[in-house]
């Protein structure tokens, strides 16, 4: 296990490394530079004022230079100043990160309190009315796009019916009841998706864990159904389940930016949203690094966990 | 043997010794299609999804035809009415017909999906092929390149690569090809990874050995014997992933970041339509399901056509 996971955490590095490699190569990939940005005179400029400040930031360096400087100091958290606000990227970025996770774990975990009940009950009444509903159902669920049903929800609840705020936010710890109440319809477009995709996993799991000798055995032993079904086979039938909502929870904050957009929920995806409009580049560079390395990291602890969970695994 | 295999068998023998190779070639085709049409109608999904995908690319081929309006041409005396004898679905805050833009929208967004997967396909299976069949270095390096760019948060690539592009000032074809570029970049490496698994295990089989004996190269086995052996689970893979990237064009534009305005697009209207959705609540319901069919239809294909080539599944 011990050498699985520094194997695992060595297979990162490259991921990463191309990470940055690609978020370095974006901002030069733009056309023009910073000074034309800062001066804005579209290069026509006074050559010594642009070599000052080609010498000011590091412009005059060899490219490959240029990497290490920026690797090295986005390493110890500075990612330079947002061409906007004038203030830090990093603390620019720091405020929105609770907002962006908070809506990710609420919204994952309201899908798995939806998908696994659905996904186990079609699991065990496979072939009924039951089964074939909630199959129905989980297919139309990852067909709509959530965006849509986002605006559909906002329709419903908050222009029609009234019930709900259309968008905001407010902080969990200093007004948990607003902070609830805003956090509502985000939450259930974020699992409505969520949970269609959990239900399918969970009823194929449960399908595959039925079917194993192991049921047969305690079903012959005398043991009741409900205690089979719920006690032996949904435990192992939940080991795929969590290891795929980890997953999902990685690719949520990697795909956050339309939702966020959508509610106007002030995580990092808003962040990088207002920052492509503004173009403000230094936010948008790190915006996607900070996002980057979070689900990379995600998905090496729900591989680890797995593995934890499900010794049987191979560890090559 | 059942009935139906006896009876398929006999259509591939019974050869007229007299036919012309071409005579010979057309009856197999004929043979191969009708066994693969047999076999679709097994599956009641699958019926629906290729009957869903059949009618869905013959409404893209047919748009000039069916469209009654030009979709791009405003028209103020007709503003945000509904539907209507001359205007099926009513129309937009420029009197634009949004049944015809529906229907352009939807020849674009289709085109530019198949392209990418197409893309795709054309990186990753001789990627795939090569590192399964050969191994060895280049498969260990080729799979490296593969793992990071799986680990790579998808819709944040594009943020990056459309960002460039729309700095660059990228317009109509252009831009387009950008996103084909970034989405069938995007593709390839899970493609290139299932051709590599399915490779690896038909690479090992009898018939690619007599091959060997028989004195075939290298490349000729691998493209011409191994290749068609494994086209199923992509083709099914390639099925799914196109209902995947019309989501992901659609939540793009729908963020302002795919194609500029005048240009019909399920995205971008339905993000116009958010500013009427109070007076006009149909505007935001048109494109919304026109994107919802298709990904259903991609999805119900993909998943009939799994169950249908794997035959653990079927048994249940």
């Amino acid at each position: 296990m011990l050498i699985y996971t520094i194997n695992r955490i060595l297979q990162i590095i490259p991921v990463i490394f191309i990470l940055s490699v690609l978020v370095f190569g974006f901002v030069h990939a733009l056309p023009g530079d910073v000074i034309d940005t800062l001066t804005a005179t579209d290069g026509e400029e006074d050559p010594e004022v642009r070599a000052a400040l080609e010498k000011e930031f590091g412009l005059d360096k060899p490219i490959y230079v240029q990497y290490f400087i920026w690797v090295g100091s986005a390493l110890q958290g500075d990612f330079g100043k947002s061409l906007v606000t004038r203030r830090p990227v990093n603390i620019e970025l720091i405020e929105r990160i609770p907002a962006t996770v908070y809506l990710a774990l609420v919204g994952i975990g309201l899908s798995i309190l939806i998908a696994v009940p659905l996904g186990t009950l079609a699991a065990v009444r496979r072939n009924t009315l039951t089964d074939y509903s909630a199959q129905i159902t989980s297919l139309a669920g990852i067909s709509i796009p959530e965006f849509w049903f986002a605006i559909l929800c906002i329709l419903l609840f908050a222009l029609q019916l009234g019930w709900l705020p259309s968008s905001g936010y407010a902080p969990l710890f200093s007004e948990p009841g607003k902070s609830i109440w805003y956090l509502i319809l985000p939450a259930l477009a974020v699992g409505f998706r969520q949970a269609a995709f959990t239900t399918r996993l969970t009823r194929s799991s449960m399908l595959d864990e039925i079917s194993k000798d192991y049921v047969d055995t305690a079903r012959s032993l005398g043991l009741s159904e409900r205690k089979v079904i719920y006690k032996y086979t949904l435990r192992n039938a939940m080991i795929p389940t969590i290891t795929i909502s980890g997953l999902q929870l990685a690719s949520l904050l990697g795909g956050t930016v339309v939702l966020e957009t959508i509610f106007s929920w002030p995580g990092i995806g808003l962040a990088i949203y207002d920052a492509i409009q503004l173009r403000d580049f230094p936010v948008i560079q790190a915006g996607v690094l900070v996002l980057g390395v979070m689900v990379v990291v995600i998905n090496l602890l729900v591989d680890l966990l797995y593995r934890v969970l499900n010794p049987r695994v191979g560890m090559s | 043997m059942t009935e139906q295999q006896l009876e398929s068998r006999q259509r591939i023998d019974t050869i007229n010794p007299n036919d012309t190779p071409f005579a010979i070639r057309m009856r197999r085709l004929r043979t191969v299609s009708r066994n693969a049409l047999d076999e679709l109608l097994k599956s009641r999904t699958a019926t629906i999804g290729a009957i869903m995908m059949i009618m869905l690319l013959v409404t893209c081929i047919l748009t000039p035809v069916l469209a009654t309006h030009p979709p791009t041409k405003p028209n103020y005396r007709v503003r945000l009415q509904p539907a209507s004898a001359d205007h099926y679905f009513g129309t937009d805050k420029f009197g634009r017909d949004i049944y015809s833009r529906v229907l352009w929208g939807g020849q674009r967004i289709v085109l530019i999906s198949i392209a990418a997967v197409v893309l795709g396909l054309a990186l990753g299976i001789p990627l795939g092929v090569f590192a399964g069949f050969f191994g060895g270095r280049f498969d260990s390096i080729s799979m490296r390149c593969v793992d990071g760019l799986i680990a790579f948060p998808g819709l944040l690539l594009y943020l990056l690569i459309i960002t460039v592009a729309r700095e660059w000032k990228l317009e109509g074809f252009w831009n387009d090809s950008i996103l084909v570029f970034a989405l069938g970049l995007n593709t390839m490496p899970e493609i290139a990874r299932l051709t590599r698994g399915t490779s690896m295990v038909e690479a090992k089989k009898e018939y690619v050995e007599a091959a060997h004996v028989v004195g075939e190269g290298s490349l000729h086995i691998a493209l011409r014997e191994i290749l068609p052996n494994i086209v199923s689970p992509l083709i099914v893979n390639a099925t799914v992933r196109l209902g995947y990237i019309i989501l992901i064009i659609a939540a793009l534009s729908f963020l302002g970041l795919g194609t500029p305005p005048p240009t019909p697009d399920w995205g971008s209207d339905l993000n116009v339509a958010r500013e009427h959705m109070e007076s006009n609540p149909m505007i935001a319901v048109y494109p919304g399901l026109a994107i919802c069919y298709s990904v259903l239809a991609f999805n119900l294909f993909g998943d009939g056509l799994r169950d249908i080539l794997d035959p653990r599944i079927q048994e249940r």
